[in-house]
C-alpha cells in the first residue's frame, strides 16, 4: 500500500479500502461487463466528511476519481480508469429525512432506488423514476446517469424528481445545490448534476420528490401479428390525447424469451403492447376503455385485462425480465439503448431487422414504445471468432440509424464509455465544447470520471478564446454590417 | 471585466433585431469584438431585474432615452454610439422549424411568442403545456431564459421539465446545440435545462424544442370564496387524501382572505367526476364551491394574469408548501407595502408573487427584508423580478447568496468571460 492509499484508509478505515488484485476484480467493470479496468485502488467512505477528506487526498495527488453507485449501469460509466481511485458510494444507504406534508425524502446515494418507494408506500406515497434495475440500482447512480424506466413517458426523468443535492466538487469543497423549496436563486446547477455522468462532483445525499400514489392504475395487454399494427396502435392511442403512464413493446423474439424466462402463457405473436394507464379512477377507466379499443381497430389479435394486482405484476415482470431473459437465446448479447421520433418507429424496427439478417445476427427488441426509446438486443456468441466484433458493428450501425432519424445515442443508459465517440456523430464541435464548459466549472483540473461522455480528451485550459473565425464571418455575411 | 452597465446607463441603448440564427450570431461575434455590453429582449413580459433592457420598457421611466432601432441587418456600427449598451431583441426570429404532431414535439424560434404557437398548434388538438401571464408577448425564449410559468406548473411542471433541446448562440458568437427533437435523450450535458432561468447571463437562447401535451376534451374550475392561508393548505391536503389530480391551483387575493381556485382538465368522465368528488370534499370541510367552464372559467384565469403582472413591483417568494400560511403572513407587509399589492399563491408548490406599485421605498425595503427572514430557513426566498432602482437598490434582487456561488461564478465566467452579457441577473453580492 503506498503513502496515498495509506492515508486514504486512515480517512475511510481500513475495512472500507480495496487494494488487494483479487478483490478489486469486482470493481474492474459496471453493468456493462466487456470492458474491464483495475483500479488502483477502491475507497468506500462512509459519510460526506469522508468523501470530501478522500477527495482532498486524490486531488493533492492529482489522481482520477471514478465514481461508483451499484455497478448496475450499462454503458461503462461506472469503468476505472487507469491508476484511478474507485471510491464506490454503497455504503453511504440511510434515509436521512422524509417529508410527507411537503412530498420530499432525503437520502444518501447508495440507497437502492425501490428502497425510496418501500419508506413511503405504506403511507400512500412513492418515487416515480423506475429503471428496470430499481431493487438493485442506487439513487446515487440514477442521478448521474438521469435514469428513467418505463413510466417517465408521463412522470419524466429523474432530472424532473430531484430537488436537491450534497455535491462534493474535485478538491473536497463540499456545496449544496438546490433546495426542497422550489427555484432556488442562480443557476439551475441541478440540471448540470444530474446526468452528468460522474464527470462533476460526488453527490453525497439527494432530496427527491415524493408523489401521491395515484388512485388507479389500469393495465391491459394487446397481441398483435407484427410490430407494424402495435407500432400504429401506439400512434393512434397518443393521437387520441391519451398520455399512458407507461407504453412498452415487445417483439417476437423478446417475447419467446421472456416466456422461457418465466413461464407466462403468452401467444407467439409478432408483438405485444403493454400499457399502464394511472390517476384518477373515472379518467383511468375512461382511458383505458378508449385505448383498448383502439387496439382492436389497429388490428390486436388479442387483449389481456389483469383480474387483480398479482396478475399486472406477473404481465410487468415479463416485460422487466426481458433483458436477462435473452440470456436464454444466446450465450452473449449486447443490450443497445436509442431513441427514435416515434412515429419512426415501424420504419427503423424493419431497418433494424435488414441490419441484422446482413450481419447474420438476431436481434430481440424490447423498447419504451410512448417515447421512441429502443432497447435492440443483439445476440451472438463470444466463441465464435469475429461475432462479438460483428456484434458490436451492429449495435453501432443502429445508433446511427437512429441519429438519421433524428434522435438520440441514448435516451436512459447514458453515454460512458461505451458511446463516447457516438458523441462526435450526435454533436458538433461547438456544442461538446460548450459541454465541457459546464464540466470545467465544476471540475477545472477534470479529475472525475476521464475518458468517458466526451470523445477526445481535451484540457480545460484549452477553452477557445473568442476570436475564432465564425463560420458566418468566412461565408461573409457578417460583412453586412 | 466590462462595467459599462452601471457607468453608462444613462446612453441610449441600441436595439438589434437579428432575422435568422446566422444574423443573430453575426451579431454576437461582432459585439464580442467590440466588447459590447448585451441584453437580451424577447415581448417585454419578462422584466428581468437589473438590466436596463426589459426593464425600462416595461417601466416607461421618463427620463430615459428611447431606444435607437438598429435591427434586421440595419448597421450597429455606424450608428451606435461606443460606450452604450446593446439590446439583442428575438422578435424577427419567429419561425417554427419543425412540428411533428405524431411525435408531439416542436421546435421554434426564440422569439415567436407563446400565443402564436399555441394557435399553430391548436389545430392539431396539441398544445406547450405552459401558461404564464401576457402569453401574446411572452417569446419562447424569454420564457426559458426567465425560467416563467403559470398555475399548470401543478400538473405538467415548468419550462424545465418540457424543454428537450436548445441551440444558444454564446458571448464568443459560437453556436451551440443541446438535447434534440426527441423527448427522452441523455446524450451530453443538459445545456437546455441549464439556459432556464438563465436570465440571458450564459448566452441567446435562439431556438427552443418542446415537448407537447395533447388539449384536453374539457376544462372545469371550482372556486372556494373567502378562504385564509390555513384553509388553502387544508384544501390542497383534501384533494391530496383524495387523489385527486388539479391541473392548476391558484389562490387569488379577495380582500384580506383568498379565492382558491382548482382547475381540472382531461377527458369529460374523468373531469366531471373529479369536480363533483371535490365539490364534496369542499362541502365537508364547511365551505361551499362555484363551478365555472367555459367564459366564465377563462375570466377567473385571466383576472390571475392581471394580479401577477400588475404594478412596477413584482417579487416571487418560494418557500416549502406547508409553510404557505406562514409566508402569506410575512408577505402580507409587502404587499400592503406596496399600495395595497396583491398576493396570488400557487398552495401545492410554495410559490407565491407579490405585485403592486411602489410608493416608499424604504418601507418597501424593510416589509421585503422582513419577508425573507421568514422564509429563509425553510430554505425559501422572495426575488425581485422586476422592480425600480430606488427599491432595487435598497433591497438587492435576491437578498440570499447561493450556496454554490462559486461554481456559478465559474458557469459564467466559461461562458461569458469578459462579463458582457445581461450584468447584474445573477445572485452575486446582492445580499442586502
Amino acid at each position: 500500500m503506498n503513502a496515498l492509499a495509506r492515508r486514504i484508509s486512515d480517512v475511510v478505515g481500513a475495512d472500507h479500502i480495496v487494494t488487494d488484485p483479487a478483490e478489486l476484480l469486482t470493481y474492474e467493470a459496471d453493468g456493462l461487463t466487456h470492458g474491464r479496468t483495475r483500479p488502483a485502488l477502491v475507497a468506500l467512505p462512509g459519510s460526506t466528511a469522508e468523501v470530501s477528506e478522500v477527495l482532498r487526498l486524490a486531488h493533492a495527488e492529482g489522481m482520477p476519481v471514478v465514481p461508483r453507485g451499484a455497478g448496475t449501469g450499462l454503458s461503462g460509466g461506472a469503468r476505472p480508469a487507469e491508476g484511478c481511485l474507485v471510491l464506490a458510494l454503497s455504503r453511504m444507504r440511510r434515509i436521512v429525512e422524509i417529508d410527507l406534508e411537503n412530498g420530499w425524502a432525503r437520502v444518501e446515494p447508495g440507497v437502492p432506488n425501490l428502497e425510496v418507494t418501500r419508506a413511503v408506500a405504506a403511507a400512500g406515497w412513492y418515487y416515480a423514476p423506475d429503471p428496470s434495475s430499481q431493487v438493485v440500482c442506487s439513487i446515487g447512480g440514477n442521478v448521474a446517469e438521469n435514469s428513467g424506466g418505463a413510466h417517465c413517458l408521463k412522470y419524466g426523468f429523474t432530472v424532473n424528481h430531484v430537488l436537491a443535492v450534497r455535491l462534493v466538487l474535485a478538491d473536497g469543497t463540499v456545496v449544496d445545490v438546490g433546495g426542497p423549496a422550489p427555484d432556488a436563486p442562480g443557476y439551475d446547477l441541478l440540471a448540470a448534476v444530474v446526468g452528468s455522468e460522474g464527470l462533476v462532483g460526488v453527490v453525497t445525499e439527494a432530496t427527491v420528490r415524493l408523489l401521491r400514489r395515484p388512485e388507479a392504475t389500469r393495465t391491459f395487454m394487446a397481441t398483435f401479428p407484427s410490430t407494424t399494427e402495435a407500432g400504429n396502435a401506439v400512434s393512434e392511442i397518443i393521437a387520441a390525447g391519451i398520455l399512458p403512464a407507461a407504453i412498452e413493446m415487445m417483439d417476437r423474439l423478446a417475447i419467446a424469451a421472456a416466456k422461457a424466462a418465466t413461464g407466462l402463457d403468452w401467444p407467439d405473436v409478432g408483438a405485444i403492447l403493454l400499457m399502464d394507464a394511472d390517476g384518477p379512477a373515472a379518467e383511468v377507466e375512461h382511458v383505458s376503455a378508449r385505448a383498448v379499443s383502439i387496439a382492436r381497430a389497429a388490428g390486436a389479435l388479442e387483449i389481456r385485462i389483469p383480474r387483480d394486482e398479482a396478475e399486472r405484476q406477473l404481465m410487468w415482470k415479463g416485460r422487466k425480465s426481458a433483458f436477462a431473459a435473452v440470456g436464454r437465446l444466446s450465450p452473449s448479447y449486447l443490450v443497445e439503448d436509442g431513441v427514435i421520433p416515434r412515429s419512426e418507429i415501424a420504419r427503423v424496427l424493419g431497418e433494424i431487422a435488414r441490419l441484422a439478417g446482413a450481419a447474420g445476427l438476431r436481434v430481440a427488441n424490447v423498447f419504451h414504445a410512448g417515447d421512441g426509446n429502443l432497447h435492440p438486443l443483439i445476440l451472438y456468441d463470444a466463441r465464435v471468432a469475429g461475432e462479438e466484433e460483428r456484434a458490436a458493428t451492429l449495435g453501432g450501425d443502429i445508433l446511427r440509424l437512429c441519429l438519421a432519424a433524428g434522435g438520440s445515442i441514448t435516451g436512459e443508459h447514458g453515454v460512458g464509455a461505451e458511446k463516447a465517440a457516438f458523441m462526435a456523430e450526435q454533436f458538433r464541435p461547438d456544442d461538446l465544447d460548450t459541454m465541457q464548459r459546464i464540466r470545467c466549472a465544476f471540475d477545472p483540473a477534470r479529475l472525475f470520471n476521464p475518458g468517458k461522455v466526451f470523445p477526445s480528451p481535451r484540457l480545460c485550459a484549452e477553452v477557445p478564446g473568442p476570436y475564432r473565425p465564425h463560420p458566418v464571418e468566412v461565408a461573409g455575411v457578417a460583412e453586412r454590417w | 471585466m466590462v462595467t459599462q452597465a452601471t457607468t453608462e446607463a444613462r446612453a441610449a441603448p441600441v436595439e438589434l433585431a437579428p432575422t435568422s440564427l446566422d444574423e443573430a450570431a453575426a451579431m454576437m461575434l461582432q459585439l464580442a469584438h467590440d466588447k459590447r455590453v448585451v441584453t437580451f429582449a424577447g415581448g417585454g413580459t419578462e422584466p428581468w431585474p437589473g438590466g436596463p433592457g426589459e426593464g425600462w420598457r416595461a417601466q416607461g421611466q421618463a427620463d430615459e432615452p428611447g431606444p435607437e432601432r438598429a435591427g434586421g441587418s440595419g448597421g450597429l456600427a455606424s450608428s451606435a454610439p461606443p460606450n452604450s449598451m446593446v439590446v439583442l431583441r428575438t422578435t424577427r426570429l419567429d419561425r417554427i422549424r419543425e412540428h411533428a404532431p405524431a411525435d408531439q414535439i416542436v421546435i421554434a424560434e426564440a422569439g415567436l411568442t407563446l400565443a402564436a404557437l399555441q394557435r399553430q398548434l391548436a389545430p392539431h388538438r396539441q398544445r406547450l403545456a405552459l401558461d404564464p401571464p401576457l402569453p401574446d408577448r411572452a417569446t419562447l425564449g424569454g420564457i426559458v431564459a426567465a425560467g416563467s410559468f403559470g398555475p399548470r406548473r401543478t400538473r405538467t411542471g415548468t419550462v424545465r421539465d418540457l424543454i428537450i433541446g436548445a441551440t444558444m448562440i454564446r458571448a464568443d458568437g459560437a453556436v451551440a446545440r443541446g438535447g434534440g427533437k426527441v423527448v427522452k435523450n441523455v446524450a451530453g450535458f443538459d445545456l437546455p435545462r441549464l439556459l432556464c432561468g438563465s436570465q440571458g447571463t450564459l448566452g441567446l437562447v435562439a431556438e427552443v424544442a418542446f415537448r407537447l401535451h395533447p388539449l384536453p376534451e374539457r376544462s372545469e374550475t371550482v372556486v372556494v370564496d373567502a378562504v385564509d392561508a390555513a384553509g388553502a393548505w387544508s384544501l390542497v391536503r383534501a384533494v391530496r387524501e383524495a387523489q385527486l389530480e388539479p391541473a392548476a391551483v391558484a389562490a387569488l387575493p379577495q380582500g384580506e382572505r383568498f379565492q382558491v381556485a382548482f382547475r381540472f382538465e382531461g377527458f369529460g368522465p374523468g373531469v366531471r367526476d373529479q369536480v363533483e368528488r371535490f365539490l364534496g370534499r369542499v362541502t365537508f370541510e364547511g365551505r361551499r364551491g362555484e363551478r365555472l367552464d367555459g367564459d366564465g372559467e377563462a375570466a377567473l384565469w385571466a383576472r390571475h394574469d392581471e394580479l401577477r403582472t400588475a404594478g412596477d413591483v413584482r417579487a416571487r417568494a418560494t418557500f416549502l408548501p406547508a409553510g404557505g400560511a406562514a409566508a402569506m403572513a410575512a408577505l402580507r407587509p409587502l404587499a400592503d407595502a406596496l399600495g395595497g399589492g396583491a398576493i396570488v399563491h400557487y398552495p401545492t408548490l410554495g410559490i407565491a408573487f407579490v405585485t403592486g406599485t411602489l410608493q416608499d421605498p424604504t418601507a418597501a425595503a424593510r416589509a421585503l427584508a422582513g419577508a425573507r427572514r421568514a422564509v429563509a430557513p425553510g430554505n425559501g426566498a422572495v426575488v425581485l423580478a422586476a422592480a425600480p432602482a430606488p427599491l432595487r437598490d435598497q433591497a438587492g434582487l435576491f437578498g440570499v447568496v447561493p450556496p454554490a456561488l462559486q461554481v456559478m461564478r465559474r458557469l459564467k465566467a466559461a461562458f461569458d468571460p469578459d462579463g458582457r452579457l445581461a450584468p447584474g441577473r445573477l445572485p452575486e453580492g446582492s445580499a442586502p
